[in-house]
């Protein structure tokens, strides 16, 4: 396999978001397609509606290589800095970070993210109960 | 400042509603809180007097006309994430935001590389859209990608590769005019038109350029070239070690770049660009004091990175790109500069970085360096691309940030004929003492700026006045034709006022 090469000014990033030169990289218990864990990729797949708004809407800062997850990791345990490793997390909790906003995230309006659509990401990140 | 009517705002919102529907209109507090500017430290300053998310051309066209109906300021968005320029937040507070975000219709002609796009079209949706269809295209992405393809290009965003001047990737554009009207540009003015996006002249004036940065109307599609796969890409990671190395850095890679060996635009930033995503000011010093060389030396250490970084690549067929890299070597070899080669061709595993047009927003986390909600602001001035131009404008905004107890954070991004110095003020929008010394040390930055004949290249909803009055030849002419383009155009100044310092007569009384 070649080396994985990353430019500089990103090569310390993916050091510190626990990427390494070695792919794919797969995480026990976790259902992601292991070829797109290259590098900066993103992990883009999903399996269920609910899961896919999740992937649309907000994977782009909170699934690897995000700027939520990075953050996050800086004030919790990084292995369940990505949101979707959490299970503390409630609908109501996650309906108003996206309303109000919570540290550096900023407010996600519902022109660009519906109540209904709202509702199944928070139900998604609830794991289905708020609990 | 103008504020719009409150009482024509709500008049038009109703309307609004039940034209497209309740579910499209917003305009309670929370609402206009997450239209407001998201990094602002005051954000009833440019607070929104509600939004309406349209869906399609025909409820963007209606929405228009009740605006222009009813004389109320809209400020379209695209995705609203150009956090370091004002966020979604009109700069007319009480506009009624037209959130597109909704608009997502992804047309590509993947054999001649081409895609027609919707505003609400982010980096993600794209390379998803792409990698889902197997289609050998590649993005060019800015260092944060949330945003919309479409709306970056049309505020001149820039990327890593060779199609990184996106604006210049501009081929045709759908836009509603004021009263309602659609229009297309170059051949897409043909209503059978085979060419709209092949062809970016048209007949007669070019308007795609005209349309960036401007508010001459609402736009609703814009097409744009894509980069076709290559077969190689390579280059280097360049590391200098001191500050003054700065200078032949960029007297080294300008030539390279007008000359088109180097065909992509590097960007050299400095320790503190490569260093803020990945950590925080207060492990290095105490709040209010400054850092220290040790300090920086530590940073530069645990990190690796010299104290100016820049990379650039190659693309192309192998053989191209290998002599590429032994010409830009050579050019390379008398300095102290660290060269680090990079190497990836078709077959490989994915290079995996927004090299290759992969989209990331980490590199947002550098709000974060000095804790507490933070933000940035950028100052974006255009010089000349010589090092001791660069040389000196560090010298002085470096002891000028110093002096307001900022940290300098500056990338000098390389033209074919240009450089753009682009300099985030980071800052904690909680702390009001630091806050209240951004303003100064911005207009103290733009001043210094157009002392030597610089202006810049974007701004931020609060500056757009300030440096559009830096654009002084004749009396500022520019802005006066700009004016009666607009006054033309968009008589009653319904859409986006403001932007770029342009305003319709309607307003311009106002506008101090």
């Amino acid at each position: 396999m070649k080396r994985l090469i990353v430019a500089a000014q990103f090569a310390a990033a993916l050091l510190v978001a626990g990427c390494t030169e070695e792919a794919p990289r797969s995480e026990e218990g976790v259902d992601r397609s292991a070829a797109s864990s290259f590098g900066m990729i993103q992990d883009r797949t999903s399996s269920s509606p609910a899961e896919a708004l999740f992937v649309e809407k907000c994977s782009m800062c909170h699934r690897n290589m995000g700027m939520g997850t990075v953050l996050l990791g800086r004030r919790m345990d990084p292995k369940v800095a990505p949101l979707e490793d959490r299970d503390d997390l409630t609908a109501d909790y996650v309906t108003q970070a996206v309303r109000v906003g919570i540290g550096n995230m900023p407010i996600i309006p519902r022109g660009e993210v519906s109540d209904e659509q709202l509702q199944q990401i928070a139900g998604y990140l609830a794991k289905g109960d708020g609990e | 400042m103008a504020i719009a009517d409150a009482g024509s705002v709500a008049r038009a919102l109703r309307e609004m509603a039940a034209a497209l529907g309740n579910d499209r209109v917003f305009f309670d507090q929370q609402d206009r809180m997450a239209y407001s500017d998201q990094f602002a430290w005051e954000p009833e300053r440019h607070m929104p007097g509600g939004a309406v998310a349209p869906e399609t051309l025909e409820e963007v066209q209606e929405a228009v006309r009740i605006a222009d109906r009813n004389r109320v300021p809209i400020w379209p968005i695209s995705r609203g994430k150009n956090l370091g320029y004002g966020s979604a937040a009109p700069v007319v507070a009480g506009s009624i935001v037209m959130d597109l975000s909704r608009m997502k219709r992804i047309e590509v002609d993947a054999d001649n590389g081409t895609v027609l796009l919707e505003p609400g079209v982010g980096f993600f949706d794209l390379y998803d859209h792409l990698r889902d269809n197997g289609i050998p295209l590649w993005l060019s992405v800015p260092g944060n990608s949330w945003g919309s393809v479409a709306g970056n290009a049309l505020d001149r965003g820039v990327g890593y590769t060779t199609y990184g001047d996106h604006a210049a990737r501009i081929c045709g554009i759908e836009m509603v005019l004021a009263n309602g009207e659609v229009v297309r540009t170059g051949t897409g003015a043909m209503s059978n038109s085979s060419t709209w996006q092949l062809y970016k002249p048209g007949f007669g004036p070019s308007w795609d350029a005209m349309l960036c940065q401007s508010n001459f109307g609402v736009i609703t599609k814009v097409g744009m070239w894509l980069l076709p796969e290559p077969e190689a890409v390579a280059g280097f990671d360049i590391e200098c070690d001191k500050p003054e190395d700065l200078e032949w850095l960029i007297d080294t890679l300008a030539p390279l770049r007008r000359e088109g060996i180097i065909q992509q635009s590097p960007s050299i930033g400095n320790w503190l660009r490569a260093a803020s995503p990945l950590t925080q000011r207060e492990q290095w010093a105490k709040p209010g004091e400054p850092l220290t060389d040790s300090a920086i030396a530590a940073i530069r250490k645990q990190f690796n990175v010299g104290y100016w970084s820049v990379s650039t690549r190659f693309y192309g067929p192998l053989e191209v790109v290998e002599a590429t890299q032994k010409h830009v070597a050579k050019a390379f070899e008398k300095t102290t500069a660290q060269l680090t080669p990079s190497r990836w061709v078709k077959g490989d595993n994915p290079e995996g970085t927004p090299w290759t047009g992969v989209p990331v927003t980490f590199p947002l986390a550098n709000a974060n360096w000095f804790g507490g909600r933070g933000g940035h602001i950028g100052f974006s001035p255009v010089m000349p691309a010589r090092g001791d131009v660069a040389m000196k404008l560090f010298r002085q905004a470096y002891d000028l940030f110093n002096q307001y107890g900022f940290d300098y954070h500056p990338s000098f991004a390389l033209g074919e004929r240009h450089m753009t110095n682009v300099n985030q003020i980071l800052f904690d929008r909680d702390n009001a003492e630091m806050t209240a010394k951004i303003d100064p040390l911005f207009r103290q930055l733009v001043k210094n700026a157009a002392q030597e004949g610089y202006s810049e290249y974007r701004a931020h909803i609060d500056y757009m006045d300030l440096i559009a009055s830096t654009f002084d030849f004749g009396n500022g002419a520019l802005r006066r034709l700009n004016e009666r383009v607009k006054d033309a155009l968009d008589p009653n100044g319904i859409i986006a006022p403001g932007k770029s310092g342009i305003r319709s007569r309607a307003q311009r009384g106002e506008a101090a």
